[in-house]
């Protein structure tokens, strides 16, 4: 493909996110009398701004990535390990099967309730919140990686006679480096949807305080803000795993459709 | 070993998994927890979920309230987004406007949008089934859009030799040819939608499954949690495996279904 045609793309998405902003400036502005329902977006982005400079936005982002970061790396270290358990050693995948099936039908939203129970509404519930969820979706992957590895790589790490540790080290798990950040991915999007309806439910800190905090005063304004920057938060970390998949693994070009819940 | 002691070991092993772990759960919550605030014992939850089910079969109309909810959210999803799908892969530039916005609202955090939704159309069924179609109708109109991309040529190229017009080459090639990736589509979205159930439920509502977890959790009624959240389990696996029924029905073509 040549240049062009994405350039084009790009222009017309471009357009087409001006054309829509300024359509809804202009309907929120005529035909609403309050900005209640629909504030425009100048007055969004002065929102923006006046939370910004108050370094309120910055305390809740930095909860919240906070959040996110202890449960995420906890998830990716416990994940490879028992995904790997899993995918060498077939009793311990029969053990820990049921346990998965079970963890991966609930809806990440049902457990929440009981997480804050067991561990209270500080950050540390949260943190057990996004590590529970990503920890699935990383074990999974992992384990699937190690199964589905090309046995003419095993053949070749026994003909040059390495140790059982230099092919875990040198052949099994780089091979399942894309199922482990296909996992890694899947995870992203889980759990931040998850650390936000727990602090939606409990919490006196992170984006999702401050969701309810607007909702709850009615201060559509400040929700649209919120909302808008989980947007951008979403769609960054999206692409950022994105673009990490493919130089990982090239040649896995249609990962990005299998997006999971 | 044979096949078949080898199947019998494996199956000794879920077995034992599952009734050790339920073993070391009642421990726990009898003996070293002993605090029904925090946790109770399996027995426990097995007989509240009799208690729901059959003898005060308070669990219905939480269960009927979250399944008109899901199925209008689903449906609706469906409806508009596998032709939403089909147009923007048919035209390029329909998918480059509209593409922008799709992949903002689909990568968001869904629950950001629900005090939104709230606002607009109120505590009613309305914003509930719209939080519902939200979470269904992205899996959906993705996997359609792919589905129709991804056709192969050689189909495309045997329907110009017969010289189908474009409404037989839609009937007979592209359509049929997406059907795998609709519904591939359509098993991500159940999972996503009863998550939309939960999400919406817990705004405004006073009856429905999620209504149920999270006055459950409130009120630190555990056992009552406990049940919400092996139902709301048991649907996603009735769920999936209606979807993989399907499937197996409608693309008989197809040896085996990819898992996604």
């Amino acid at each position: 493909m040549s240049l062009l045609p994405l350039r084009k793309e790009i222009s017309r998405g471009a357009i087409s996110i001006f054309a829509g902003i300024a359509v809804w400036e202009i309907l929120a502005r005529a035909l609403l009398e309050n900005e209640l329902l629909i504030p425009p977006p100048s007055s969004v982005a002065r929102t923006f701004w006046n939370l910004a400079s108050s370094g309120q936005l910055n305390k809740h982002f930095a909860a919240t990535a906070t959040e996110f970061f202890y449960g995420f790396s906890a998830a990716c270290m416990v994940g490879v390990l028992l995904g790997y358990l899993m995918g060498m050693h077939r009793w311990f995948d029969e053990i820990m099967d049921p346990w998965m099936a079970a963890l991966y039908s609930i809806p990440v939203i049902a457990l929440v309730p009981m997480i804050i129970i067991w561990f209270g509404i500080g950050i540390f519930s949260k943190i057990v919140v996004v590590f529970k969820i990503t920890l699935v979706a990383i074990i999974l992957n992992t384990a699937a990686g190690i199964k589905n590895l090309d046995p003419v790589w095993l053949e070749l790490a026994q003909s040059m006679r390495l140790s059982s540790w230099q092919t875990t080290y040198k052949i099994r798990l780089p091979g399942a480096l894309p199922f482990i950040i296909t996992g890694m991915r899947l995870g992203v999007g889980r759990a931040l949807l998850a650390v936000v309806v727990a602090e939606l439910m409990a919490s006196n800190a992170g984006l999702g305080y401050l969701l309810r905090e607007s909702s709850e005063t009615w201060d559509s304004p400040k929700l649209f803000v919120t909302v808008i920057l989980l947007a951008v938060i979403g769609l960054t970390s999206f692409n950022l795993i994105k673009r990490f998949e493919q130089r990982m693994a090239p040649w896995r070009q249609s990962a990005e459709w299998s997006a999971d819940s | 070993m044979t096949e078949e002691q080898r199947n019998l070991v494996s199956i000794l092993l879920r077995v034992g998994s599952v009734l050790t772990g339920l073993l070391g759960w009642h421990y726990l919550a009898v003996a070293v927890i002993k605090d029904p605030g925090i946790l109770v014992s399996p027995v426990e939850v097995v007989s509240k979920a009799y208690e729901m089910m059959v003898t005060t079969g308070e669990l219905y109309p939480h269960l009927f309230a979250s399944s008109i909810i899901f199925f209008y959210g689903f449906v609706l999803a469906v409806l508009v987004g596998v032709p939403l799908g089909f147009v923007m892969a048919l035209s390029p530039l329909v998918r480059d406007y509209v593409n922008p916005w799709m992949t903002t609202l689909y990568t968001a955090p869904r629950i950001a949008f629900a005090p939104i939704l709230l606002l607009w159309f109120g505590i009613g069924a309305g914003s509930k089934v719209a939080i519902v179609f939200l979470g269904c109708v992205f899996p959906v109109l993705i996997n359609s859009y792919y589905g129709m991309r991804v056709v192969n040529r050689e189909y495309v190229e045997l329907a110009r030799s017969y010289r189908l017009d474009r409404w037989a080459l839609f009937g007979k090639i592209l359509l049929p040819a997406s059907v795998p990736f609709i519904l591939a589509g359509v098993r991500l979205a159940i999972g996503r939608g009863l998550t939309g159930v939960a999400i919406a439920e817990w705004f405004g509502a006073t009856e429905g499954l999620g209504y149920l977890i999270f006055f459950a959790g409130q009120t630190l009624n555990v056992p009552t949690l406990f049940v919400g959240v092996a139902v709301f389990a048991a649907l996603g696996i009735i769920g999936f495996e209606i979807v993989r029924r399907v499937e197996k029905f409608a693309t008989p073509w197809r040896g085996q279904t990819q898992g996604s």
